[in-house]
């Protein structure tokens, strides 16, 4: 691209005159349309340096895919007023985005209206050799000020003509280099900020902060998560709103958890049962929902279509347990939970006896303890150990997960980064252990509830699937043994001493 | 990305025409498509307004000392570019013949495309020649337009035997009927008679129309500015056939 030019209070009608008299251009197209970027919640085409459109001039509608500076890389016709991941049209374009959108909704992010007006600029032989557009006035939802921009497309093999041209509109009186494509213009008066995607939260404190102002900060970042994946969840636009949702309520239990005699107990007490009755709340449709993500994995072709009822029966019941769970979020005592959660947890006024004793000094202790209760479950862990007691050892190392995530800032990058590998590896050990057992007990409860209506050949298919899911329960339960000795070795615990001595 | 060559081994037939409007009707169906010119004559590079010239001619582009992609040139159109003709691709063969795979060679600087274009289009002279051997190798698909001429069904006969005799894999040959004239018995009677034994024929016949010589006067797909004619439905119906041949 040439150029991009910020108008000064120019009518767009002006502003093209301008700029075809200086230059020997082609008739105009001028159209007034409706634009809407389309995006993941967490930006993932934005971030992949792509942005997609769906543009609407009169009963013309396009999908067009451009780069991060509005160079169109490819469009499509857009078959319906609303695209969402399975309405976008067979070609390029979907084949280009949809492994970008992995699972996560294709949405609206900004929307705005106005008119554009695009010339050609033509050589000697009426060649095109650049392509000059007046993007404005537009008008984004939520914004009260419009953007003009004009933009200097170049073309393939012409880049000096591209230059000549940017160089005839710079010296135009009202045009001003632009800092950025009209979208990021109008994402910036409308206050969307583009990438910006928060999943967990990203506290600001120091070793010095207060633990209560640490907590809060932390507590209140947690709410507002909850409450960005609230209508996503309830909408179920896609799987992630809920995890991400379930996610938010988790690291608050966890983190309350840990914050004893920094809140009062009684708020202590109360936040603690509040978010384990929406945790739970959340368990049953977020379980339904990892099953049918990975539904057939491991399958041959001829399982997948025999298992075909037990789909079936899966969906019916995660519509239901989505249904129950909206029914709770859309309750009472959870509007007030979250009401209140703000006011609470997220700006106390008081706190218990450590609330000003410094973050570090608290992180420190409450590291040490998780570290301990990690250790002592995990050694006590044999070949002959119950299921129990690994999905109990799961729990403690999410915990402090999460209390690791939290007290980040306080550590040495490097190290912690090495350090929350190793725990990593190990959640990842015990988490599919967990898994193939949750699902081994699913298949069979509903090959129960089958048995009388399936044709045979799906219980069987079913009986392959949850013998699969023994095998692979038992693999990971063998190589746990290795991944704990690897975790709780002379290296890694000497590593987590030395991260936590720094602070 | 997908190699078209529209080919003939008789001049006159209509393969600009065609290579034309099937890359412009692709492009507008989102494709990424370059159209390469390797006729000296310059017949497509005229018709999209490109001036006929390589920098550093075709010899630097064939020894790979010229990038492809540098070479490009947009066409007026989105999505579909342009590899200028240049009078020099006359001395093409020889060019070829110097390299260490010469029949290959065509094939292989294409690869560098990959990642740029969906479809690649060769539009290639009229001659059974090293150069016509590489276009065998590299296309995915040849398109054959036929006259309905003894001498142009005389040629599709040869095009397939030059195509089997061509080293590496025979790329399938979708012939098709073009510039017919239904009111003429001569043309009646030998489009119902083309030879079909090895090649596969299309269902779209290209008819002989006023709209089709107007394009080297407007310079523009007769598709893109007379999409109802006869003509302009009669490519869209050419290019779904193809279409299915390279997806």
């Amino acid at each position: 691209m040439a150029g991009e030019f910020s108008v000064d209070d120019d009518p767009a009608a002006a502003t093209l005159h301008r700029v075809t008299e200086v230059l020997p251009a082609g008739p105009a197209r001028i159209e007034a349309a409706r634009r809407v970027w389309l995006d993941t919640p967490d930006w993932n085409l934005f971030r992949a340096g792509l942005l997609l459109e769906q543009r609407t001039a009169g009963s013309e509608r396009r999908l067009l895919l451009c780069g991060l500076d509005g160079t169109v890389l490819c469009q499509a016709p857009a078959p319906r007023r609303t695209i969402t991941n399975a309405t976008l049209p067979e070609g390029p374009l979907r084949d280009k985005i949809l492994p970008l959108l992995d699972i996560r909704a294709l949405l609206p992010r900004l929307e705005a209206e106005g008119s554009t007006a695009q010339v050609a600029v033509l050589d000697e032989v009426e060649k095109t050799v650049a392509r000059v557009t007046v993007d404005g006035p537009f008008l984004a939802v939520g914004a009260s000020a419009p953007v003009s921009q004009v933009r200097v497309e170049t073309l393939r093999g012409y880049d000096k003509e591209a230059k000549q041209v940017g160089a005839k509109l710079a010296a135009l009186a009202g045009l001003r280099p632009a800092r950025g494509s009209v979208f990021a213009a109008l994402a910036a008066t409308a206050g969307v900020q583009p990438g910006r995607h928060r999943a967990k939260p990203e506290p600001t404190f120091t070793a010095t902060t207060p633990a209560l102002t640490a907590f809060a900060q932390t507590l209140g970042q947690l709410e507002e998560i909850t409450r960005d994946n609230l209508a996503g969840t309830l909408a179920e636009l896609d799987t992630e709103f809920l995890h991400d949702l379930r996610v938010a309520v988790r690291r608050g239990r966890s983190v309350l958890k840990m914050a004893g005699g920094v809140y009062d107990e009684a708020t202590l007490t109360r936040y603690g049962a509040e978010l384990k009755w929406i945790g739970d709340a959340t368990s049953n449709a977020r379980d339904l929902d990892v099953n049918l993500l990975d539904f057939g994995a491991g399958l041959d072709a001829t399982d997948v279509a025999a298992i075909g009822p037990y789909r079936a029966l899966l969906e019916r019941r995660c519509r239901r347990a989505h249904s129950t769970l909206n029914r709770v979020l859309r309750s009472e005592r959870f509007t007030t939970l979250l009401t209140n959660w703000q006011a609470d947890l997220g700006h106390p006024t008081a706190g218990g006896e450590l609330a000003t004793t410094p973050i570090s000094t608290v992180a420190h202790n409450l590291l040490d303890r998780a570290w301990t209760r990690v250790g002592k479950r995990g050694r006590a862990i044999t070949v002959d150990s119950p299921a129990d007691d690994l999905h109990d050892l799961r729990k403690r190392c999410k915990e402090r997960r999460y209390l690791l995530e939290f007290f980040a800032g306080l550590y040495d990058k490097a190290v912690y980064k090495a350090f929350l590998d190793e725990l990593k590896r190990l959640q990842d050990n015990l988490g599919a252990f967990q898994d193939a057992e949750a699902q081994w007990f699913l298949v069979r409860e509903c090959a129960e509830e089958l048995r009388a209506t399936a044709p045979i050949d799906t219980l069987l298919a079913m009986g392959r699937l949850a013998h699969d899911l023994r095998l692979r329960q038992e693999h990971e339960h063998d190589v746990f043994a290795a991944t704990w000795a690897r975790f709780y070795d002379k290296a890694n615990r000497a590593r987590f001493a030395a991260m936590v001595a720094g602070t | 990305m997908k190699v078209l060559a529209s080919y003939s081994i008789k001049g006159g037939v209509g393969k600009t025409t065609a290579a034309t409007n099937l890359a412009w009707l692709a492009a507008a169906e989102g494709r990424r498509v370059l159209l390469w010119d390797l006729d000296p004559q310059g017949g497509a590079t005229f018709l999209f307004r490109v001036a006929p010239k390589v920098k550093g001619g075709g010899k630097a582009l064939v020894d790979g000392k010229l990038d492809l992609l540098d070479a490009v040139k947009a066409s007026d159109f989105d999505h579909l570019d342009l590899l200028p003709a240049d009078f020099s691709y006359r001395h093409m063969d020889l060019w070829l013949d110097s390299q260490r795979r010469p029949t290959k060679r065509l094939g292989s600087l294409l690869d560098s495309m990959q990642e740029e274009y969906d479809l690649v289009i060769m539009d290639c002279a009229p001659s059974v020649s090293l150069t016509s051997e590489n276009i065998v190798r590299a296309a995915d698909l040849i398109l054959a337009p036929v006259q309905p001429s003894p001498l142009s069904m005389r040629t599709l006969d040869q095009l397939a035997t030059f195509a089997d005799d061509t080293k590496g894999r025979t790329p399938p040959i979708l012939a098709f009927l073009s510039m017919v004239d239904r009111r003429r018995k001569l043309h009646r009677d030998l489009a119902d008679a083309v030879p079909t034994g090895r090649v596969e024929l299309a269902r779209t016949v290209i008819p002989a129309a006023a709209a089709v010589e107007q394009m080297g006067l407007r310079r523009a797909p007769v598709v893109q500015w007379a999409p109802r004619s006869t003509a302009g439905r009669a490519y869209a119906s050419l290019w779904r056939e193809v279409a299915d041949r390279v997806k």
